[in-house]
């Protein structure tokens, strides 16, 4: 499994566990990223640039260090 | 708050401008008060130089009404053309403390020409038989008509009237001298307008020895030191701080001049001076005038306060209805988008922007939505979108 997929589960658990906003969560971390967490997928090709910004939105928006 | 935000800098606009208007009105007051107190204090001159000149108008009127009446009694008459001073003095002294009650202070027989020297002082009899050689003197003898001005002699600063007196056969036998003292003026002056008064005598023209002796005389405090350039001769106040004045005397303006407002304890007062000149023209003295304006400054500083008050309140009522008209048609409109913007992004393709007016921020919001259903329905045609089964769920 890629990285970027890695992060997509996190966000989802993440989401999950504290009952948050599903759609605002995912919008304002796509929004960041530049990326639709939905277009992310097992298979999805790493590419460097896109996991830290990626990462940084998660950071962002979640406050967590992926 | 965030800087960058349009409801701060907006907000940073109105606050400015509220301060502005405030600061506006207070400089105005400020100006407006600047220009009305020297407008009181030059009205203040101006009255006072006409009440003064009216004063020693009537004054000098009634100083020559009386000297008239004198003359048509043929006992005095005949007594001053015999040179009778004991027999001059019986007569008249009955007359001079009534004269005095109406503030003829200073009465004075004078031979003729060529001594023309005191022959009885009512006001003070022991002395006579000097020399006065003052300027009205000289010009009574020149034109044998009444001389009429202020003259600062021993007895102090008057307005006085100097008339040849006649005898039986028309014949000049003397002279007849009135005299008011100017100090008393002042306090009529006073009980009129209110104001207080001071009148200053130049030093030039006052000797210092005869200032010493006059203050023993009358029991008052030697004040010739107080001043550099002139002496306080009598002044409606117990106030010597009110009366300030640094240059000479000679060189205030015929009009008369204001010196300045200021402050005593609770009071605004303004201070102005005018010249007195005596007979020959010289400014020998001058009238300090002190107007309380506290009333007017009390009244400007009271509408000050009302305009203040009312620019802060129309202001911050502006302030409010600008900010909620804003947050009505622009921000919450504009947080509206972002967040359907924000959603759309998340997976909620079915979240919607409601289009209520075709304003600017309306034609946004319609074009806003108008691209959201592009977007969705080029979303719902991407062949490769893992999560179509999410798509069709929402």
């Amino acid at each position: 499994m890629s990285q970027l997929y890695d992060l997509r589960m996190l966000i989802e658990n993440k989401i999950k566990a504290d009952g948050l906003d599903a759609m605002d969560v995912k919008g304002k971390i796509g929004l960041r990223s530049g990326r639709m967490l939905a277009f992310i997928t097992p298979t999805t090709a790493d590419e460097p640039q896109a996991v830290a910004k990626l990462r940084q939105a998660v950071k962002d928006v979640l406050n967590i260090n992926a | 708050m965030k800087l960058n935000l349009i409801r701060t800098k907006v907000l940073a606009a109105m606050v400015s401008c509220l301060l502005a208007g405030v600061g506006g009105i207070v400089a105005l007051m400020h100006y407006s008060f600047a220009r009305n107190s020297q407008a009181l204090g030059t009205e203040s001159v101006t009255s006072a130089q006409k009440l003064f000149t009216i004063l020693e108008a009537r004054e000098t009127s009634k100083m020559a009404a009386v000297s008239d009446t004198l003359m048509m009694n043929p006992q005095l008459r005949d007594a001053f053309a015999a040179k009778d001073r004991g027999r001059l003095l019986e007569l008249a002294a009955p007359l001079y403390p009534q004269l005095k009650r109406e503030g003829i202070t200073n009465w004075m027989f004078h031979t003729s020409e060529p001594d023309m020297v005191v022959f009885l002082r009512l006001h003070n009899p022991a002395k006579f038989g000097d020399h006065l050689d003052r300027f009205m003197d000289k010009e009574v003898v020149r034109t044998h008509a009444p001389a009429v001005g202020n003259e600062l002699a021993k007895a102090g600063f008057a307005v006085r009237i100097l008339r040849p007196f006649y005898d039986s056969n028309g014949g000049v036998t003397g002279y007849l001298e009135f005299g008011e003292e100017l100090g008393q003026f002042i306090h009529a002056m006073k009980s009129q307008t209110g104001d207080d008064y001071g009148l200053l005598l130049s030093k030039k023209f006052v000797d210092r020895q005869f200032w010493a002796d006059s203050n023993a005389v009358w029991k008052r405090r030697d004040n010739w030191d107080d001043n550099a350039n002139f002496v306080v001769a009598d002044r409606t106040t117990s106030n010597d701080g009110i009366i300030q004045f640094q240059g000479d005397l000679a060189g205030v303006s015929g009009q008369g001049e204001v010196l300045e407002y200021f402050r005593n304890g609770n009071s605004v007062l303004v201070r102005g001076i005018f010249p007195i000149h005596d007979a020959a023209g010289n400014a020998v003295g001058a009238m300090f005038v002190v107007r309380d304006i506290s009333g007017f400054y009390l009244s400007m500083r009271h509408t000050q306060n009302v305009l203040i008050l009312l620019t802060v309140v129309a202001l911050t009522l502006g302030i409010i209805m600008v900010l909620t008209l804003l947050n009505n048609l622009v921000f919450r409109r504009l947080q509206h988008i972002i967040m359907v913007a924000t959603r759309v992004v998340g997976g909620d393709y079915e979240r919607e922007i409601r289009v209520d007016s075709d304003d600017e921020v309306g034609q946004f919001e319609q074009l806003f939505e108008q691209f959201r259903r592009v977007f969705v329905d080029l979303l719902a045609h991407v062949p490769e979108l893992q999560e179509k089964s999410e798509l069709q769920h929402k």
